[in-house]
C-alpha cells in the first residue's frame, strides 16, 4: 500500500509552493486590496493568504470565466473559418477550501453532460487541486448544515491541513501522489497516523464555531410539494436584484451568449456571466416574461440551490460557503430562508 | 471532444416572405459541408440555434422534415436583435446552425394510432416537419389518421400555403384551416381554433393530439381536447423559453427542474401538471 498520508514543515510548504511556482501557472487567493480576497495567479507563497475564511469570490472564475471567446470567426474568402482558443496549460490551483471543491464537483454535471462543455472540462482537466481545511470558519459558513465538512476536500487532488508548526498532506488521486513524487524532499511521510489525528481534532474545534447552522431536513421535500408561497413575497420585498448573491456563489453558471463584431466578416462569439436575478434573464423578443417579477427570480434561485439541483444532479447546490450572505446589500440570509422554510413545513 | 458551440457552417438559399403581413420569412439553408449534412439527424419537434456571425445565435423550432434531405428551414418571425438581421439577409449568406438540439415529438409512439395536429398562427413549424414526415410515402402507412386543424387572423397569415393547397387535395389526411373573421373568397372555416376543434370533434379513441400556438389558443384548446378525452399523457405541447446554449447550461429556459432546451421542448400536458408555470 502506498502512503497517501505526509507532513510538511511551514519552511517545506513555503520552498514547495515557490517550486510550484515555477514550475506551473500557481493560482492561490490573494489580497488583491484590503479585505478582498480572490484567486490569483501568484509568483510565490509570500503572496498567499493562508488565513482560513472564505474567499470574497470563489475560484469558479477558473473554470467558467466571467468572459471567455468560445470561437472566433472570419468570413473572408466567402466561406466561413471558426477558430477555438487554445486549451489551458496544466496548473495548480492552491488553497481551495472544502466548500469550493464541493462546489467543483456540482458544477461538474452541468458540464459534463450529453453535450460535454470543452472549456470547462479542459479547464477542470488541466487543473491540479490543493485544498486547505478551514482553521476558522467564517461568520457565514455553514458548510455542515448543507453536507460539507472542513476538513474534508473529496474532489481535490491533495488536502492540506494545519497541526500546530507543520502541515498535514493527504493524497486523495494519483495525480495528487504523482505531485508529491515530483518534489522529493519536501514530504515526510506521515507513518503516525498525525494528520487524520490533526483533522479529527480540528474538526472537533470547528464544531462549535458556526455562527449559525440552519436545520436542512426536510426542507426539500417540503419545496417538492409548495412551489406557491406568499413567504417568497416577502422575501422578493427586500430583493433589489442585483445580482450579487449569483455572482459570488461558486455553483452559479448562468451564462450569455454574444457576438462581438466591428466589421461583420471577423469577430468572435463569447459568453459571460448572467444572472436569474435579472429581469431580462428570461424575456423573450416578443416580451412574454416566465419570470416577470422578483418573486419569481428570488424563488427560482432559491429552489435551484435547495432542490432543482439536487433533482437533476442528485447534488445539494448550495454548499453554505455563505458568501451570498455577506454580500447581499439588504441582508437576505440563505440560512434564514432555509430555517423560514423548515418553520413553515413544520406549520403543514 | 465534440464542442457544442461551434456552428455548422449553411448557405441561405431560399428567402422566402411567409405571410402577407411581412412578420414572417421563410429560410431554406443548404449545409456546406457533406459530412455535416450526414450528421445532422433529427426529427419533428426539435430546434437548432441558428447565427448571424457578428450579430448572434436564436433558437428555431426546425420547420423541414427529415424526409427532406439536403436542406433546412426555418420560418422566423422578426421580434428581436437577431431575427431583424435574418430578416435582412440576402440569399447567398453563410449562416451557422447548431443542432439539432432538444426532444422530438413523440413518432413511435404516435405510430399506429391516429394523429390530430392542431395549429395557431406562426407556431405551425414544427407541426409542417411533422405533418410532412408523417405523409411521406414511407411513413404513411405507419400511422392512422391525421387530422390537422390550423387557424390564423387571416388568410394572408397561414403559413405555408402551398403546401397547405396540396394537403387540401389528398385524401389520406384531413385539413381544416380556419381564420377569425369571414373574407371574401374564403373557402375553409370561420373561428378560433379551440371553436373549430369542438365542431370538428376529432376522436379521442386510440389517438393523440399536437397542439402548437399562442398561449390564448392553447389555453381554451386543452378542455376542449379534455371534453374529446383526450387524457394529458396523449396530449403533446411544445414550449418556447428564452434560451441561449441550448444544451441545458446557461440556466435560463428552466420550467421547475426541467430545462425546455434538453428536457423538452416538447412535452406532454401530464408532464406539465407536474411543472409550476413558468413558460
Amino acid at each position: 500500500m502506498s502512503v497517501r498520508d505526509f507532513l510538511l514543515t511551514r519552511e517545506g510548504l513555503h520552498s514547495w509552493l515557490s517550486r510550484l511556482a515555477r514550475d506551473y501557472p500557481l493560482i492561490a487567493p490573494v489580497e488583491e486590496e484590503k479585505g478582498v480576497i480572490t484567486f490569483k495567479q501568484v509568483g510565490g507563497p509570500q503572496e498567499i493568504v493562508f488565513d482560513c475564511a472564505p474567499s470574497t469570490l470563489p475560484p469558479k472564475e477558473w473554470f467558467l470565466p466571467s468572459t471567455e471567446e468560445l470561437f472566433a470567426f472570419s468570413t473572408a474568402g466567402g466561406g466561413i473559418t471558426l477558430q477555438e482558443p487554445p486549451g489551458p496549460k496544466e496548473r495548480v490551483l492552491f488553497g481551495l477550501h472544502p466548500c469550493d471543491v464541493r462546489a467543483l464537483l456540482a458544477l461538474d454535471p452541468v458540464f459534463g453532460g450529453t453535450y460535454p462543455d470543452p472549456y470547462y472540462l479542459g479547464r477542470r482537466k488541466a487543473t491540479i487541486i490543493v485544498a486547505l481545511s478551514c482553521t476558522k470558519p467564517g461568520p457565514y459558513c455553514f458548510c455542515p448544515a448543507v453536507g460539507g465538512d472542513p476538513v474534508v476536500a473529496a474532489g481535490a487532488d491533495l488536502l492540506l491541513t494545519e497541526s500546530g508548526s507543520s502541515f498535514a498532506v493527504k493524497a486523495m488521486t494519483s495525480r495528487g501522489e504523482e505531485i508529491i513524487q515530483r518534489y522529493p524532499g519536501h514530504f515526510a511521510p506521515d507513518e503516525e497516523g498525525r494528520g487524520e489525528r490533526a483533522r479529527q481534532e480540528l474538526a472537533g474545534q470547528l464544531a462549535g464555531m458556526f455562527a449559525f447552522l440552519p436545520d436542512l431536513r426536510g426542507v426539500k421535500e417540503f419545496l417538492d410539494g409548495h412551489f406557491e408561497l406568499p413567504y417568497w413575497e416577502e422575501v422578493a420585498s427586500r430583493c433589489l436584484g442585483c445580482g450579487i448573491c449569483t455572482y459570488t456563489c461558486p455553483t452559479c453558471h448562468c451564462f450569455d451568449i454574444f457576438d462581438q463584431s466591428w466589421d461583420g466578416a471577423r469577430g468572435l462569439r463569447a459568453r459571460c456571466w448572467d444572472s436569474c436575478m435579472f429581469s431580462q434573464f428570461t424575456r423573450m423578443a416578443g416580451g412574454h416574461n416566465p419570470r416577470p417579477t422578483q418573486k419569481e427570480r428570488v424563488r427560482n434561485r432559491f429552489l435551484h440551490k435547495l432542490k432543482y439541483h439536487q433533482d437533476r444532479y442528485g447534488l445539494g447546490g448550495c454548499v453554505g460557503c455563505g458568501r451570498c450572505v455577506a454580500k447581499c446589500p439588504v441582508n437576505i440570509d440563505i440560512r434564514r430562508i432555509i430555517g423560514d422554510l423548515k418553520e413553515l413545513a413544520s406549520h403543514g | 471532444m465534440k464542442n457544442p458551440y461551434l456552428p455548422l457552417p449553411m448557405r441561405l438559399v431560399k428567402h422566402f416572405v411567409e405571410t402577407e403581413d411581412n412578420l414572417i420569412h421563410t429560410f431554406t439553408l443548404e449545409f456546406l459541408k457533406e459530412e455535416d449534412e450526414k450528421s445532422f439527424r433529427y426529427l419533428p419537434g426539435q430546434f437548432a440555434e441558428v447565427c448571424v456571425f457578428g450579430v448572434g445565435e436564436a433558437p428555431f423550432g426546425i420547420a423541414s422534415s427529415p424526409t427532406e434531405p439536403g436542406h433546412l428551414k426555418f420560418s422566423v418571425a422578426r421580434v428581436g436583435v437577431v431575427t431583424t438581421a435574418l430578416h435582412q439577409l440576402p440569399e447567398g449568406t453563410i449562416l451557422g446552425v447548431r443542432g439539432p438540439l432538444g426532444n422530438s415529438y413523440p413518432i413511435e409512439e404516435f405510430k399506429g394510432k391516429n394523429v390530430v395536429i392542431i395549429g395557431g398562427g406562426f407556431a405551425f413549424t414544427t407541426l409542417r416537419s411533422l405533418v410532412t414526415y408523417i405523409l411521406h410515402p414511407q411513413n404513411r402507412g405507419d400511422f392512422g389518421k391525421v387530422t390537422v386543424i390550423y387557424g390564423a387572423r387571416n388568410p394572408g397569415l397561414l403559413l405555408y400555403k402551398e403546401e397547405l393547397a396540396a394537403w387540401e387535395k389528398r385524401t389520406d389526411i384531413e385539413l381544416v384551416t380556419t381564420i377569425d373573421r369571414p373574407v371574401e373568397g374564403w373557402s375553409g372555416r370561420v373561428g378560433f381554433v379551440p371553436a373549430v376543434t369542438k365542431e370538428v370533434a376529432p376522436s379521442a379513441e386510440n389517438a393523440y393530439a399536437v397542439v402548437c400556438g399562442p398561449p390564448i389558443m392553447i389555453k381554451f384548446t386543452l378542455p376542449v381536447l379534455e371534453e374529446l378525452g383526450f387524457p394529458p399523457e396523449r396530449i403533446i405541447m411544445s414550449l418556447e423559453n428564452r434560451m441561449k446554449c441550448g444544451i441545458g447550461m446557461c440556466g435560463r429556459c428552466n420550467v421547475g427542474n426541467k430545462y425546455v432546451c434538453k428536457d423538452g421542448p416538447v412535452f406532454t400536458r401530464a408532464q406539465l401538471n407536474q411543472l409550476p408555470n413558468e413558460y
